[in-house]
């Protein structure tokens, strides 16, 4: 619209004219994509789901009795989108390593007699130490920090 | 202006009270809504009275494209249509929240008064929506539509192909069912690896994994968001039909019917389509498997089939990145395609361009069936 109105009228104001219009136009040009750069950041800005596990106690997460844990068993922990196994290897050692197979995110199951962790889903296994033993998972699975005070089992996640 | 046709002066009640109305508001305009989206498309001049209006449509005979092969856009508009009456219906009891949404929508099939047969037609409707719209697609490459003056026409044919498969992929996670749950699961993680689009898409719907967010958010997009771009995408394609014609086969003559015809044959389809939509819903009625359980994933779950290409490709020791760059190529190059056949110029004859549409559609079809495969062990 406005690039025809400049076509079909005469300027006006002798010869600053044409190049005051351009500048002008310029000028609203920039102005308008400026507040729609700002506009585009501020949606994206809401759009962003804020963090669940964000807070600091959060990332420390209470796993219960270490007594209530039997050697060679493991707990399946629902911890948000990020669920994790702790696994009490021996008598005073205890692991977390990330249920989340790293295919395509299947849950993975505790496989006792094997050591290992194995998916359902394409059968990808993995050993305690989280490495990938065979199938198609490509990374290794992440394992976490666990901490025991006073006979409780904490993760850091 | 004088030489178009006018209605008989107002005789009857109802004649004298259209009259009345189009005083006061411009029944034309608001009658040239229905042209916009594909009832007519005799061209109308919105200024004139609604009486004048309707006696120039009906007196015009005109292409109908309640035939084949143009039935497949027709069909496009049409199960839109049903889905989106029964989709309104389903809304009014489904709740979007992890916690509720599998009760809700069992309750709508268990509890609620012909709950399920809306919502198996919704069902029935999306499969059959998928199907149209892929079909119309190969129907309009294969004869060539995309060529000049129909680039538009292809381009909005692509764009609702990918917004059906959106529609139904956004579909697919809202009744929280252990199968549709994980299906989406992996459809995420196939978005996921789209290079730039994946990321973007992941912030847009709120993560890259299953959660509250990402079902709430689903959820406006597939009853807010991509219906409303649906219909900007059908009204494209009845206002290029408006401008270039229905399409016809090289040297044949219009077959023109009576506008009374059009309507009705109109009717009879969407007559026919409802009362196939019910059969097939009463016949194969969807399956419950029970509520997904986020940290438990059940045995062979496969993807949305429409992603299960790029999913056997996920099974090779590539990096991800690898067939998400080449799907993301196909989804640009596809609306392109008109520029890409001219760019490329006599090099290109249509028998080629067939023989390797062909092509592609056929390896499409080889990788979904390994990407079927790969889960029954
Ligand atoms: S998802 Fe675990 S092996 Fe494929």
């Amino acid at each position: 619209m406005a690039g025809s109105e400049g076509r079909t009228e005469q300027p006006q104001g002798g010869e600053s004219g044409p190049g005051r219009r351009q500048f002008l136009r310029t000028l609203s040009g920039a102005f308008l994509g400026i507040w729609a750069l700002g506009g585009a950041g501020a949606l994206a800005a809401y759009m962003r789901a804020p963090e669940e596990d964000h807070s600091s106690t959060d990332r420390i997460v209470r796993i219960g009795k270490l007594d209530e844990l039997r050697i060679g068993e493991a707990r399946l922990v629902r911890h948000g989108v990020s669920p994790f196994f702790v696994i009490r290897t021996g008598s005073e050692s205890v692991i977390a390593l990330s249920a989340v197979c790293t295919h395509v995110r299947c849950i993975l199951d505790y496989d006792h007699e094997r050591r290992g962790l194995v998916c359902p889903c394409h059968d990808g296994r993995f050993d305690l130490n989280g490495n990938v033993v065979s199938g198609p998972p490509p990374r290794a699975l992440p394992t976490y920090e666990v901490s025991t005070r006073a006979g409780e089992v904490f993760v850091r996640v | 202006m004088s030489t178009l046709p006018k209605a008989a002066p107002a005789t009857s009640r109802w004649d004298r009270a259209i009259d009345w109305v189009d005083d006061r508001v411009n029944l034309s305009e608001l009658f040239s809504f229905l042209t916009h989206f594909g009832l007519i498309y005799t061209p109308i001049d919105t200024k004139r009275p609604l009486r004048d209006v309707l006696h120039q449509v009906r007196t015009t005979p005109l292409e109908s494209y309640a035939r084949w092969p143009h039935i497949l856009g027709l069909l496009t508009a049409l199960l839109f249509g049903l889905e989106a009456v029964s989709g309104i219906l389903l809304a009014f009891y489904y709740q979007p929240t992890t916690l509720s949404a599998y009760d809700s929508t069992r309750s709508i099939v268990r509890d609620v008064m012909l709950g399920w047969l809306v919502h198996h037609v919704h069902m029935w409707g999306s499969y059959l929506l998928c199907g149209v719209v892929l079909v119309r697609m190969l129907r309009l490459f294969w004869d060539g539509l995309y060529k000049a003056p129909r680039e538009i026409l292809w381009f909005s044919a692509v764009g609702l192909a990918w917004l059906v498969i959106q529609l139904d992929f956004t579909g697919l996670l809202l009744p929280w069912d252990v199968k549709s749950y994980w299906a989406a699961q992996r459809g995420l993680e196939i978005v996921w690896s789209l290079p730039i689009v994946g990321p973007l898409f992941s912030t847009l719907v709120g993560g890259r994994t299953m959660s509250e967010d990402v079902l709430n958010r689903f959820y406006v997009l597939h009853i807010i968001v991509l219906p409303l771009m649906y219909l900007g995408f059908v009204y494209l394609t009845f206002a290029t039909m408006r401008r270039v014609g229905l399409s016809r086969i090289a040297g044949a003559v219009p077959k023109l019917t009576t506008f009374r015809r059009h309507v009705s044959d109109l009717i009879v389809i969407t007559l026919l389509l409802f009362a196939g939509l019910v059969t097939l819903a009463t016949l194969m009625p969807y399956q419950f498997h029970g509520a997904a359980d986020p940290y438990q994933t059940p045995k062979g779950t496969l993807p949305p089939w429409y992603m299960l290409a790029p999913y056997a490709l996920f099974q090779l020791p590539i990096p991800r990145w690898i067939p998400g760059l080449g799907l993301l190529a196909v989804a640009l190059a596809l609306p392109f395609l008109p520029a890409i056949v001219k760019g490329a110029g006599e090099r290109l004859d249509e028998k080629r361009l067939r023989m390797a549409g062909l092509g592609v559609f056929g390896l499409w079809l080889v990788l979904s069936v390994l990407g079927a495969l790969v889960d029954r062990k």
